[in-house]
């Protein structure tokens, strides 16, 4: 089957209605425990996973990708308007969609996401479509060195991030790192921080991070603050859509943004967290006017949402070729096709065509429907800031530990919560990042197995970050990173001395 | 929301309402069944749970809830079920190492498999493979051992973890073929198959589902089973049992049963027994278990004591050793 | 002269958990060697490159001015009771009690005045978490207090 042939068939099964009301029935669902603080797609699928014994394995795959990106328009609601990410990926979109939102500009915010989101998804169709052999030949040439390397290259790509001073982003990102050690180390077993707390075995849970840090810290800071109390009057109706400068803005951040997230998603594992880091990260340093960043710049909500979704849907790329789910979520939905006896692995393209295309082209029209739902839900969702902050808020904190208690039904988590808020209520007083915290945490754990391993394999050599080419690459690339700064200063002040 | 079940509806009433006191055989199940999975929702251990429970649920006229609470390779589920009261409604379902080996593995687990559990019966079992990239030179297990042999640590092999069952396992297998081999962990099977098929490392100890996938399409190769009897789901593996010098009783499964808190009424236990080890008559009950990898292997709850004993001093043996190195 | 204390006392205590992490790593993990870190290398790393990282934030910070931020011990106090309240009462009072009491708790520092509105507040809370997550979302909770 060639591309075209295979994409039109795709597009042909997803419209027929017995498969179609599968996926609308996904993105909807997706969208609404998208919102929901901290119920993620993860949440949502397991919840949905007895269904897909009782309907075709195709339909069932369609409608949990639908849950698995519907759930990410529905993340970034939460993220702009109040400021609750349940994934590292919304952290990032709070950077700026939130002071949006509070500058009355909430449903541009919005708008930017899902706009951002259909355009990083369809070219994340594209690429996925033209390279999944090249993505997913990609996936497996990445080592054990090359990935420790990337990864140590986005953090400091990254640690710059929303905070005016340098050692104040090392150091979060330090910290972060450093609460990654909690809990079992995969290598040795050992039990680390864990002072005989069982449920620490597994580090601290993420979710209750994001929530502590974000939402709880938010919540506490806004109570009794008169200017959160009257967000809405500053909201007019005629400021829900973008004028034609924010277009401008948001153009050139959602194709870079896009082109990162394909590139990325396709590694499992990181991608969709570190290249929405990135994309901001790199808005940030090419912008003519980096201090809006922060405040609400378009471009800061514009290139990482079309990077996570881009990611979010090359990530299917080693799922489906190679049988390799990149994360917790693909495991899950590969589960599902088991049940069904189908062996996910480098086969199923050739045995299951229909899966395939099928699944490809419901990504097309899912994105294309989430678009369509959610434009006009635009006008509601901003609606919601109107509720006085004080019938808002305790309505916020109970869905808030609810959605943490959700991910493993533990109270301990919802106990966590509450020490993390404190925490990130003090942090944001003394203006430190907790958005690069959550990256040195999400990356902490994988930067420390894949060096460790690195050194395993190579027996001990360090030359293996230079001898393999990808590794190699990332590591100049940091290097220059790290020099840049001092390599501008030094011209400044050459440039000052010849004037 | 249109996809509720009205078993699953009835059953969010009736949960509300469950604490109550411990019964009789006579009216057992009065109230609706909880059973704890240490797992998340769609692995493995929760889809043999699963499978069983639909069964079991129509069987004894109760509705049955799986509550997933993973972590810890599934400690956490067995002491979420020992903190529920052993009111005869609670049961959780484990993998071997959270019975036999996390006691030494771990700081502390909490509970004592002694005291605190009650064996129901066992499951399904598992064996793992030893597998290898096809580009590789070794193409049977005596050359793997030859070239493992060479020096110390000259094969780079991939498990899911420190003290996993594929760890232990490849450490049982060196200690009996007489080799030492660099152990790779990972944290699960798709790492591990990615990094042999990168070759980056040189063989894994892995289930025969996580390897058939690649073996079909040519990008990998079984060197060897390690149960003791040839696995249905992968016939044409041969035995390490009595191959390339190993001893005739080399055996190393991973199993999956089903458990009570201690307290449990001994005529719920064996009602429970009698009832799932009938599930079990069913041959498409025992299709859906291949399918997924899984041998079932239902027994009373005498052979799961049996059975956890045995792999206790198994395992331990190893485990001395790992931990002397 | 208002000094930096944000930065100040922030960089303090990021130094002092650098210095316990780096220590308490340290003295109970092995740190291995580079061909087989062992679990106490990253945590000793990390903690020292945290501990450097404090002081470098925290001692500039000491000949600077900065206006005070404002806290709100009340506000903290409330919010973060009401969410142990909600862990601690979720298998005890059921979701529906635990709902009620966590948003009558969290409204205490809440500036408008008069109790009714929290009462009608936390029954109006009470019946959307009820619906969301029990009915909607079936998550397995028992919904009143035990009686037992």
């Amino acid at each position: 089957m060639t591309t075209w042939e295979g994409l039109l068939f795709g597009i042909g099964f997803v419209t027929q209605p017995e498969v179609l009301i599968y996926c609308v029935l996904g993105v909807v669902l997706g969208t609404f425990v998208g919102v929901l603080p901290g119920i993620g797609a993860m949440a949502a699928i397991s919840l949905l996973l007895p269904i897909t014994y009782y309907v075709t394995p195709e339909a069932a795959l369609i409608m949990l990708a639908g849950v698995y990106y519907g759930a990410q328009y529905g993340g970034a609601v939460a993220s702009i308007l109040l400021r609750l990410p349940g994934t590292p990926q919304s952290a990032v979109t709070t950077l700026d969609g939130y002071p949006m939102a509070q500058s009355g500009r909430a449903g541009v915010a919005l708008f930017t996401a899902m706009a951002s989101s259909f355009v990083g998804s369809v070219i994340g169709i594209l690429v996925l479509v033209m390279l999944a052999g090249w993505l997913s030949r990609a996936a497996t040439a990445f080592g054990a060195a090359d990935y420790a390397a990337m990864m140590i290259l986005g953090l400091v790509a990254a640690s710059t991030i929303g905070t005016a001073r340098p050692a104040k982003g090392f150091a979060m990102v330090t910290l972060g790192l450093l609460l990654g050690c909690i809990g079992t180390d995969v290598n040795s077993g050992a039990q680390r921080f864990t002072f005989g707390q069982t449920e620490l075995l597994d580090g601290i849970n993420l979710v209750a991070l994001a929530m502590g840090l974000f939402g709880v810290a938010e919540v506490i800071a806004n109570v009794r603050n008169p200017d959160r109390q009257s967000v809405a009057e500053r909201i007019g109706l005629r400021r829900l859509m973008p004028r034609r400068d924010d277009l401008r803005r948001m153009a050139f951040p959602m194709l870079r943004g896009s082109a990162l997230g394909s590139f990325f998603g396709a590694l499992p594992g990181t991608g969709s967290t570190l290249s929405s880091f990135l994309s901001y990260s790199m808005e940030r340093r090419i912008a003519r006017q980096p201090e809006r960043f922060g405040k609400g710049a378009v471009e800061g909500v514009a290139g990482p949402e079309s990077a996570n979704n881009s990611a979010a849907i090359t990530a299917f790329a080693p799922t489906l070729t190679l049988g390799i789910p990149g994360d917790p979520i693909m495991a899950l939905m590969l589960g599902a096709l088991v049940i069904h006896g189908i062996q996910p692995g480098p086969m199923m393209l050739e045995a299951r065509p229909e899966m395939f295309w099928g699944l490809v082209a419901s990504f097309g029209i899912g994105n294309l429907l989430l678009l369509i739902l959610n434009l006009p839900l635009i006008g509601i969702w901003v609606a919601m800031l109107r509720i006085p902050f004080n019938y808002l808020y305790p309505a916020i904190l109970v869905f808030l530990c609810l959605g943490v208690y959700s991910v493993r039904g533990l109270t301990f988590d919802i106990v966590a919560v509450a020490g993390i808020g404190l925490a990130g209520y003090l942090l944001a007083i003394a203006k430190f990042s907790p958005a690069l915290l959550l990256l040195g945490f999400v990356l902490g754990p994988l930067i420390e197995t894949n060096l460790r391993r690195a050194f395993l394999i190579s027996r001990g050599d360090p030359m293996v970050f230079l001898e393999r080419p990808i590794a190699a690459g990332f590591v100049v690339a940091t290097v220059v990173l790290l020099l840049l700064p001092l390599w501008q200063a030094w011209r400044r002040r050459s440039a000052h001395e010849l004037q | 929301m249109r996809f509720i079940f009205t078993r699953q509806v009835a059953l969010v009433g009736a949960v509300a309402i469950t604490a109550v006191p411990a019964f009789g055989q006579d009216s057992w199940p009065t109230a609706p069944v909880r059973v704890f999975v240490g797992f998340p929702a769609g692995s493995s251990p929760d889809t043999l749970a699963r499978i069983v429970t639909d069964e079991l649920a129509e069987r004894l006229g109760q509705p049955i809830v799986i509550e997933n609470r993973p972590g810890a390779g599934g400690v956490i589920g067995v002491q979420q079920m020992l903190v529920s009261a052993a009111d005869g409604h609670t049961f959780g379902t484990t993998i071997n190492g959270t019975l036999t080996t996390a006691q030494r593995m771990m700081d502390s687990t909490g509970f004592d498999v002694a005291e605190d559990i009650i064996p129901v019966t066992l499951i399904a079992t598992s064996p793992l493979v030893l597998a290898v990239s096809a580009d590789s030179d070794i193409d049977d297990l005596e050359s793997f051992i030859a070239a493992a042999g060479v020096e110390p640590e000259a094969i780079a092999y991939g498990s899911v973890g420190q003290g996993s069952g594929a760890h232990l396992t490849a450490e049982l297998f060196a200690a009996e073929a007489g080799v030492s081999m660099l152990h790779v962990p990972f944290t699960s099977y798709a790492e591990v198959t990615t990094s042999i098929l990168g070759n980056e490392i040189d063989a894994g100890f892995m289930a025969p589902s996580a390897a058939l996938p690649f073996v079909e399409a040519g990008t990998m190769r079984m060197l060897g089973i390690t149960s003791s009897e040839p696995f249905a789901g992968a016939p044409d593996v041969p035995l390490i049992a009595g191959n390339a010098g190993l001893p005739d009783d080399f055996r190393a499964e991973l199993w999956n049963a089903f458990i009570a808190p201690a307290g449990t009424d001994a005529a719920v236990i064996e009602r429970l027994n009698t009832e799932i080890v009938e599930i079990f008559n069913d041959p498409a009950i025992h299709a859906q278990f291949l399918a997924i990898g899984w041998q079932a292997a239902p027994g009373s709850a005498d052979d799961l004591r049996q059975r956890i004993a045995d792999d206790t001093a198994m395992w331990g043996g190893v485990i001395d050793r790992v931990q002397a190195q | 002269m208002q000094r930096d204390w944000p930065d100040i006392l922030g960089g303090l205590i990021l130094t002092a958990i650098g210095v316990g992490a780096a220590l308490w790593a340290a003295l109970h993990y092995d740190i291995g060697t580079l061909r087989r870190m062992g679990p106490g290398f990253f945590p000793v790393v990390l903690g020292a490159g945290l501990f450097v990282l404090g002081l470098v934030i925290a001692l500039p910070a000491l000949g600077r001015a900065c206006t005070a931020p404002k806290v709100e011990p009340w506000t903290l106090l409330a919010v973060l009771a009401a969410i142990v309240i909600f862990a601690l009462g979720l298998s005890r009072l059921g979701l529906a009690g635990t709902t009620a009491v966590t948003v009558l708790v969290a409204t205490l520092p809440a500036p408008h005045k008069g109790w009714v509105w929290r009462v009608l507040l936390a029954a109006a809370i009470t019946v959307l978490t009820v619906l969301v997550f029990s009915i909607g979302l079936r998550m397995t909770l028992p919904l009143w207090p035990r009686l037992s």
